[in-house]
């Protein structure tokens, strides 16, 4: 039950402060304007153009939350020994990480479902105006799969549930608020290049030692060009097949949960 | 009948800089307190005092001994059910109300739902922050910090109170009102443990205390047993306007007769703080 007060009150938290409704503002902003771009004719991919911009936008402000409100509402717990206080009721270190992580995770999810709405919204407004024009040149009119987008949404918001996890796990041992930022920020860079790594242990002209090094980080982070399936899933009318899109979920959470765990282990020995 | 908290050849050491030397904060310190007692702990900064009740309350783990709240094991959350904690200056979540945060420390803590708004009242009432319960914390004195802090730590009437400093950067009015708190709690029959640097208060309210030093603790026992002296006896005389020195030479050679001596003659007064209490609180 103290999992559940705790991700309340960290939810609330998140979404009274001003930097979370700044963010999201700022990504909806974003994904409207490139309504107003169609004006410049992008004829057959204004879609994707229009797609590949909320995707962008969603990830980039997504991660940017992910990763300051998770130190936000955690490490400024300990830094604030608002944590003492907490812990010193009948809370066990576990609930405190796991309720923190699932306030986290809540808002990570109002921000991603708000941003795909809006998306979902331009897209399907721009759809019907783009096949009369293709009909009218005599090309192929663009496809749009409102289900695909909700479920790449869905993929979105554990790839956030990954870079959050991540930055619980630095900021479970951090000792100021600026080394929990910009570590998780690296490790988020990292994760999205992390194929590069693999290509890197793959390549026959890298050295033995590049090898090994870039081979053993590729291992150690996740890799999150897996949840690139925006334009397969929304646009592609072939779309993506199930095993796929489920492989990429069970990553995620695989990950998540290893992220957390680890977390865990550190916070519980850390003392306050 | 079970103590309230037992310790029992407690020692914490911290690792301090990168070669790791070793600080020993807290030396094999044995401690009893009882049900139902007002308990000062007592010393200089440094001396082990929060390092003693961090351990207590599960915050840090002790290098050797062992630690019971109600005869459970102190590192066992569910041995904190019956235990609150106002921390050295508290710091609360700004963004909640005064009640919207006894909500949450309750419903935390594991009130039931049918029992939460009475428990909210209650610790507002006790605490005397009713009147300012629905305004955001953000907005509170440092005074009525304190106070919602010992709100939040008895909101789920646990039976083991544990103050650090309660009375830490806030004025006798607000010490006095925290000190009547404490005074309710034992009437309650909570066990209470004060950490403060205010003897005065200290003095005031506890039934035993402790005082540590360098991690050791020096001497625990009742005020009585700590501070009497011995072949002394104090009198305080009523009904007199002027004392000549005729009357004192007289009272010498009574007292030279039953072998004392006087030691001190003076007019008591009440002290600063009481005046300053006395003065203020009826404004």
């Amino acid at each position: 039950m103290s999992i559940y007060w705790i991700a309340r009150n960290t939810f609330l938290e998140a979404v009274r402060q001003r930097f979370f409704n700044f963010l999201l503002i700022l990504g909806l902003l974003m994904t409207a304007l490139s309504l107003a771009l169609s004006g410049f004719d992008f004829g057959g991919n204004e879609l994707k153009f229009v797609a590949d911009f909320g995707f962008g936008g969603l990830f980039l402000f997504g991660s940017i939350l992910a990763v300051v409100m998770t130190v936000q509402l955690f490490f400024a717990e300990i830094d604030n020994r608002t944590a003492i206080t907490l812990l010193a009721k009948p809370v066990s270190r576990f609930e405190f990480v796991v309720g923190k992580f699932a306030g986290i995770a809540l808002l990570l999810a109002v921000f991603v479902a708000l941003m795909a709405l809006l998306l979902g919204i331009v897209l399907a407004l721009r759809q019907p105006v783009l096949a009369a024009i293709a009909e009218q040149r005599g090309s192929l009119a663009p496809y749009f799969s409102l289900s695909g987008l909700a479920l790449f949404a869905v993929l979105q918001w554990i790839r956030l549930l990954i870079v959050a996890a991540m930055t619980f796990f630095f900021t479970s041992f951090a000792q100021t608020y600026l080394y929990a930022v910009v570590v998780s920020f690296c490790g988020l860079l990292i994760a999205q290049l992390q194929y590069v790594l693999q290509d890197v242990a793959a390549g026959d002209k890298t050295g033995t030692f590049a090898k090994i090094a870039a081979g053993t980080i590729a291992q150690c982070v996740p890799n999150l060009q897996l949840f690139n399936l925006g334009p397969q899933l929304t646009l592609d009318a072939a779309g993506v097949p199930a095993g796929t899109v489920l492989a990429a979920a069970g990553y995620g959470c695989v990950w998540a949960g290893i992220l957390i765990f680890l977390a865990f282990a550190f916070f519980r020995s850390r003392e306050m | 009948m079970i103590p309230a908290v037992e310790i029992s050849h407690l020692v914490k050491d911290f690792r301090i800089g990168m070669r790791g030397v070793k600080l020993r904060a807290v030396d094999d310190l044995s401690l009893t307190v009882g049900e139902g007692e007002i308990f000062g702990f007592l010393g200089p900064n440094g001396s082990g005092k929060s390092t003693t009740l961090k351990i207590v309350l599960g915050l840090f783990k002790p290098t050797a001994g062992t630690c019971r709240i109600f005869g459970r094991e102190c590192r066992m959350a569910i041995a904190r059910s019956d235990v609150g904690f106002l921390p050295e200056a508290p710091y609360f979540y700004g963004y909640l109300s005064g009640r919207e945060l006894l909500r949450f420390y309750a419903r935390v803590a594991g009130v039931a739902k049918s029992d939460l708004e009475a428990a909210v009242e209650r610790a507002l009432a006790t605490t005397g922050m009713t009147a300012a319960a629905d305004r955001r914390v953000r907005t509170y004195s440092k005074g009525m910090l304190q106070r919602i802090g010992v709100a939040q730590a008895i909101v789920h009437n646990p039976r083991l109170v544990v103050l650090d400093e309660p009375t830490a950067g806030i004025d006798p009015v607000g010490s006095a009102a925290i000190g009547d708190c404490i005074l309710k709690m034992k009437e309650e029959g909570k066990t209470v443990i004060v950490c403060s640097h205010l003897l005065g208060q200290i003095e005031n309210i506890c039934d035993r205390v402790a005082i540590m030093n360098r991690g050791k603790l020096l001497v625990a026992g009742t005020l009585d047993e700590i501070l009497t002296q011995p072949g002394k006896m104090q009198v305080s005389v009523g009904g007199i306007e002027h004392f000549s020195d005729a009357d004192k030479a007289a009272l010498e050679d009574f007292l030279r007769s039953r072998g004392a001596t006087l030691d001190g003659l003076s007019r008591p007064r009440i002290s600063l703080e009481r005046y300053f209490i006395d003065r203020f609180s009826k404004q």
